[in-house]
């Protein structure tokens, strides 16, 4: 498993039945602990500036897919730090071929850190005091598609 | 299963130092092969870090755990694990439901064949008191805990007080009870008296002396042996060990001294905090005599 949190092997294309549907990229979780999905607080994606709402991305966590909806309750399904999840966008024809620019911020609670911490949690900026075991929330990565 | 007798303070090391570094560059048998390297014969595990597919692992993987014991000589001691009633963000678990996670780890934990949980409550307040039901949680787990033969215990650290409310609640909690099953894991932390300019240092902040751990060491199933900074001469400059450690001593205090390295500088590229350890059992295999 790469440092980066975007992880430069697992980006590619999204082929069904000889179409291209959409992309997938693997994340890691920067973070010294596992944690339950409804812990997660995905954000926005952009690539190339193209913007991607959280409710179109799929995480696939240890092979089975989760929609936005369904993590927001899961507290049973956990993710773990030792295993990158793939992220899935449908996109028609996916990303061309070349570098993309990718941005995706994302970030998680937790239960022992004080109440004022976790309810001001924005995936998409940066904590006000950045915590290297908490990882940054907004990661970028420049990776190519063949 | 490999047993360590040893009488007294004994030397462990908490995997959360290892946090920068697990599963990019290290392993769970590097950890393991690391502390055996110090000498050091007990670990504390994160259990949401460090087990495979945590929480149900495989009959294989539990194989593999007492392995890795045997082969490196290592007690499993503590069984890092969370309440975590925030976990939802709409509504925070029932005291059921709170039972029902607790009672999953304490039932793994026996089945890794540990005897401490350092267990991690949800807070409500920037003081970091725990959740209200803290009680109700506790009471219902401590049949199964008794059962299994494991104690949890809340870990007291920087800015807690020894002798603050938060302890005074749990040794309360302790005598009402009478119970075996619940304790206390002391954090070094509380006794840091000295900072550097660039250091953070809590306005709620009062650094603990020495003996004030001994009324409470009846209650202590283990500590986290904290260290800030370790001097090239084998000295930890803000906490006063030595002195830590012969209160235990003079006290027959029986328990293992878990070293945790929460150092931002670990994450830096390169950095490997085995080294970092290794300075600190240096001091704590003097000050121990093992």
């Amino acid at each position: 498993m790469e440092k980066e949190v975007i992880q430069s092997v697992g980006f590619r294309n999204i082929k069904e039945d000889d179409n291209v549907t959409g992309f997938q990229m693997k994340i890691r979780l920067p973070y010294y602990r596992g944690i339950f999905l409804s812990q997660l607080r995905p954000g926005t994606l952009f690539v190339d500036g193209e913007r991607f709402e959280k409710e179109e991305i799929i995480w696939n966590i240890k092979g089975e897919d989760y929609t936005y909806e369904e993590m927001k309750s899961d507290f049973h399904t956990h993710w773990a730090v030792t295993t990158p999840a793939v992220l899935k966008v449908k996109k028609e024809g996916g990303l061309a071929q070349g570098y993309h620019d990718i941005t995706y911020g994302f970030c998680f609670t937790s239960s022992y850190m004080p109440p004022i911490v976790q309810d001001t949690l924005d995936p998409d900026s940066e904590s006000m005091i950045f915590m290297p075991e908490f990882g940054h929330h907004v990661n970028k990565r420049r990776l190519l598609i063949v | 299963m490999y047993q360590y007798n040893r009488k007294g303070p004994k030397r462990g090391v908490a995997l959360y130092s290892y946090s920068a570094e697990f599963g990019l560059t290290k392993t769970l048998e590097d950890c393991f092969e690391d502390v055996h390297d110090m000498g050091a014969h007990g670990i504390e595990i994160l259990a949401n870090t460090h087990i495979e597919n945590y929480p149900y692992p495989t009959d294989e993987w539990v194989d593999k755990w007492f392995r890795l014991c045997d082969k490196y000589e290592v007690v499993p001691v503590e069984y890092g694990n969370w309440i975590d009633s925030h976990v939802l963000g709409c509504r925070d678990l029932t005291t059921e439901e709170s039972y029902e996670m607790l009672a999953r780890d304490i039932r793994l934990a026996h089945r890794l064949g540990f005897t401490v949980m350092r267990t991690k409550m949800p807070v409500i307040s920037d003081l970091l008191e725990p959740v209200t039901n803290w009680r109700e949680i506790i009471r219902m787990a401590l049949p199964l805990a008794e059962k299994l033969g494991i104690q949890m215990c809340p870990e007291i650290h920087t800015p807690s007080n020894l002798k603050g409310k938060m302890v005074t609640d749990f040794v309360d909690f302790i005598k009402e009870t009478g119970t075996k099953n619940f304790g206390l894991n002391i954090d070094f932390s509380v006794f840091r008296t000295e900072f550097g300019e660039n250091d953070f240092k809590d306005p709620h902040f009062t650094p603990n002396r020495p003996e004030d751990i001994i009324p409470l060491l009846p209650y202590i199933y283990c500590c986290h042996a904290k260290f800030i900074h370790m001097s090239d001469e084998f000295e930890e400059t803000t906490i006063p060990y030595k002195e830590v450690i012969q209160v235990l001593k003079d006290n027959n205090w029986d328990g293992y001294l878990l070293s945790e390295y929460e150092g931002a500088d670990k994450y830096e590229a390169g950095y490997e905090v085995g080294q970092t350890l290794r300075k600190q059992h240096i001091m704590l295999k003097n000050y121990i005599g093992d």
